[in-house]
């Protein structure tokens, strides 16, 4: 039987989802068995492959132009996709943004911090546009699996990738692996 | 009350006229959940979560505010009521920053429970973007408006319990905010810090801020005790995690406060920064050394035992339990047969022959008379108790020459000189209460007497002042024919200077305390002795009520209990002590307590 692909990415995040998905720990060699890991930030295959995947996971708030191609590039290579950790689905910590404005929030960042000298607000054309309002991942493109956390348990995610490979779409991860924070 | 049957959830229910349906259900073992609904509290239906489906109904009920009536069919967790449901608490949450993972109260909040029951895994709603204040003026606990839901539990606390009136709401729809009086910071409100509001609020937007991000609830130990911070006996639970006290909370189902406490009790005992005293010392060649148990034991039993009884004083504090006092009792009064008895506070005049009240008493009176003491500063609680009976239309008189904490509440503010004025307006009341202090004059006290149908009820100083009355502490002292003295100065702050600048050069002084102070400097020999916190037994209040006090963590250091301490010395005298706190406790509320004997065996 053909081995079910999953491939991940992240957008506005921490990788802190990442290494919660890394703590599978030794559970992870019989999942190997049955899933191949195709691409992820932190493997040499960056991007989802052309022919796409069975199972997408995004990690990360939608916070700029950037974010918006990644999501749209893995929702339009994957079946099932999954937002994982609080800022894919709430938009998280980096939503504490929308608190100040994005203008301000550069400006004390990169112009007005106590440790700056001569600052400078990047503004390369190959960085994406900071965007007026951080969201979730499902503002942007749709999600079929939601799992919020900071970050989601190992076990949670070991969970939810279990049900995945049964056959099953959680509509909500029951209450023993959902948790906000 | 009439018994009716309704069902719930198909279930036959037998309900009782004027239950509201969530109430019912509450008692049939079916939880309809809520977030503004407290059982101490008034209902007001804000917050819309406890909807539920009856038969007959157009639309939806809030359960918490709707009467049952007979036959009423009622569905707590139908399709419709859980759509419904999950839909205010998206609301609810997409108002304000409802983000768990930086959140003091993350594990312990009543709006998270709910979003996991109901399985909200995302927002349909647009996220947050408006930046609420953040009030952290008061010096106990701050205020979150982010994480505010205006369920309005604080607001009702505020006035039902501590009636108080401080917290309210300002402005309309999305733009209504909590406020402290006329939107001022808490620290300049009327705002008594009682903490009421902490242990109501269903959020994170009241919090402690000494135990902040020390310990969730599931993390920490809960003991039920008794507040030792002054003679009303407020119940209370300490909130522990590994042997250090985290925060105290208002015990519900207590029977003086009900859940109230007061800044003293709650905020103030945790804050003392007083050096604590814990090892044993004594006194050689002029200098202050530490020891052991044994040797200052042995070495207090031997001045004791040695000196005349007209050459021995006693001086206690009624910071200290049953089981201490009784022993002080049995050992100085009984035993050595002591000349010098005196209490650390002074006392409210006892009226054995009058119609004793209590304070439950005041919560159904309709003239309360003050005088001789100011329970705003002294006994908070009583004076939440006192401000709820005007709020309910009781008639507040105050007889005091000096300005007291409760004359803005008052309807007759009357000097000492006008008690025949308050008497008169008295007299007109059908039950009229008079609560008096230790500064009551005597005139003015020989006068109310006077009032026929009215209950008495003393505010009494101290703490377990009504215990050390029954067993006779409080008599007289001479300093200057002392050749042995015995503090036990307990956790007292007052009084101890004064004491330390009476006692002559050669008397020989031995203070039990938990603190030091210009007493233990003066001291011979010092008795390290636990605090409120590490000590089991029991506790008197003004009322008469025997009430049990529970060790919340070790005691720190050498330091001993109270009782203990004392019941060992008693064993070094020769006696056979026996201060089982439970045995105690059954004891003390007997009218023979002090009188017989029941722990000095010979």
């Amino acid at each position: 039987m053909a081995k079910v692909t999953i491939a991940t990415d992240w957008l506005a995040a921490c990788a802190g989802c990442h290494m919660s998905l890394l703590d599978i720990d030794e559970r992870l060699f019989p999942l190997l068995e049955m899933v191949e890991f195709t691409s992820s930030p932190v493997t040499d295959l960056k991007h989802p492959p052309a022919d796409g995947v069975t199972v997408g996971i995004l990690t990360g708030a939608i916070s700029n132009t950037h974010n918006i191609e990644v999501a749209r590039r893995m929702r339009s290579h994957c079946q099932i996709l999954v937002a994982v950790g609080d800022c894919a689905t709430f938009g998280g910590i980096v939503a504490t943004r929308n608190l100040v404005g994005t203008d301000a929030a550069l400006k004390r960042a990169y112009l007005e911090t106590e440790s700056t000298v001569a600052g400078l607000i990047p503004d390369s054309p190959e960085l994406g546009i900071p965007l007026p309002l951080v969201t979730g991942v499902g503002e942007v493109v749709t999600v079929d699996v939601f799992i919020p956390g900071c970050p989601p348990r190992a076990d949670d995610l070991y969970f939810a990738i279990g049900e995945l490979l049964a056959g099953r779409v959680p509509k909500v991860l029951p209450p023993e692996h959902l948790k906000y924070d | 009350m009439t018994s009716l049957n309704i069902t719930i959830n198909g279930q036959e229910i037998a309900a009782e006229s004027g239950q509201t349906v969530l109430e019912a259900a509450s008692v049939a073992g079916i939880e309809i959940p809520a977030l503004c609904h407290h059982p101490a509290l008034k209902p007001i239906g804000a917050c819309r979560v406890c909807l539920v489906e009856i038969k007959g109904q157009r639309g939806l009920q809030p359960a918490c505010t709707f009467p049952v009536t007979r036959g009423m069919a009622i569905q707590t967790e139908s399709p419709k009521v859980v759509e419904a449901r999950k839909f205010v608490l998206e609301l609810i949450f997409s108002e304000r920053n409802h983000f768990c993972m930086y959140c003091e109260m993350s594990g312990d909040c009543e709006l998270q429970k709910l979003g996991y029951r109901y399985g909200l895994d995302h927002w349909m709603y647009p996220t947050y973007t408006q930046n609420f204040p953040v009030d952290a003026s008061a010096k106990y606990f701050l205020l979150d408006h982010n994480r505010c839901v205006l369920c309005r539990r604080c607001v009702r606390a505020c006035s039902e319990l501590a009636a108080n009136h401080t917290l309210d709401l300002r402005q309309r729809g999305a733009m209504t905010m909590l406020t402290a009086d006329m939107n001022v910071d808490l620290a300049q409100s009327s705002c008594i810090s009682c903490g009421v509001c902490l242990d109501v609020c269903p959020t994170g937007a009241l919090v402690d801020k000494r135990s902040a991000f020390l310990g969730k609830d599931s993390d920490c130990e809960r003991i039920a005790s008794i507040c030792s911070q002054c003679s009303i006996g407020c119940g209370i639970e300490i909130v522990t995690r590994a042997n250090s006290v985290l925060r105290i909370r208002g015990l519900w189902d207590a029977p003086v406060n009900a859940g109230v406490l007061c800044k003293k009790g709650r905020f103030e005992s945790l804050d003392d920064d007083r050096p604590r005293i814990l090892s044993p010392l004594k006194r050689l060649n002029g200098k202050q050394l530490q020891t052991d148990w044994d040797d200052l034991l042995q070495l207090t039993a031997e001045r004791l035992a040695a000196v005349a009884p007209q050459h021995l004083g006693l001086l206690t504090t009624t910071h200290a339990t049953n089981e201490a006092l009784n022993l002080l009792n049995e050992l100085f009064c009984r035993h050595l047969k002591v000349q010098h008895v005196d209490l650390l506070n002074p006392v409210a005049p006892g009226p054995p022959s009058l119609p004793k009240g209590t304070l439950a008493d005041l919560s159904h009176s309709d003239c309360i008379l003050v005088t001789g003491t100011d329970p705003v500063n002294t006994h908070p609680v009583a004076a939440m108790l006192i401000k709820r009976a005007v709020d309910h239309g009781a008639q507040l008189i105050v007889i005091e020459d000096r300005e007291s904490g409760l004359t803005s509440y008052a309807d007759q503010v009357l000097k000492t000189s006008e008690t025949d004025q308050a008497l008169r307006l008295a007299r007109q009341a059908q039950r009229s209460a008079v609560v008096y202090g230790n500064s009551v004059s005597e005139t003015v006290f020989t006068s109310l007497k006077r009032l026929a149908k009215a209950v008495y009820v003393a505010l009494q100083p101290g703490v377990n002042t009504y215990a050390a009355l029954s067993l006779g502490l409080h008599q007289h002292i001479d300093f200057a024919s002392l050749a042995v003295l015995y503090v036990l100065a307990g956790e007292q702050h007052a009084q101890l200077n004064e004491v330390a600048a009476k006692i002559t050069p050669e008397t020989f002084v031995v203070v039990q305390t938990s603190y030091a102070s210009a007493l233990t400097e003066r001291a011979d020999v010092v008795l390290p002795m636990a605090i409120w916190s590490e000590r089991s037994g029991s506790l008197t209040n003004t009322d008469g009520i025997v009430q049990k006090v529970r060790a919340a963590r070790a005691p720190q250091g050498q330091s001993k209990p109270d009782w203990e301490i004392l019941k060992m010395l008693t064993e070094k005298l020769g006696g056979k002590p026996f201060v089982l706190p439970d045995d105690m406790a059954h004891y003390a509320g007997h009218e023979s307590f002090g009188k017989e004997n029941p722990s000095w065996q010979k």
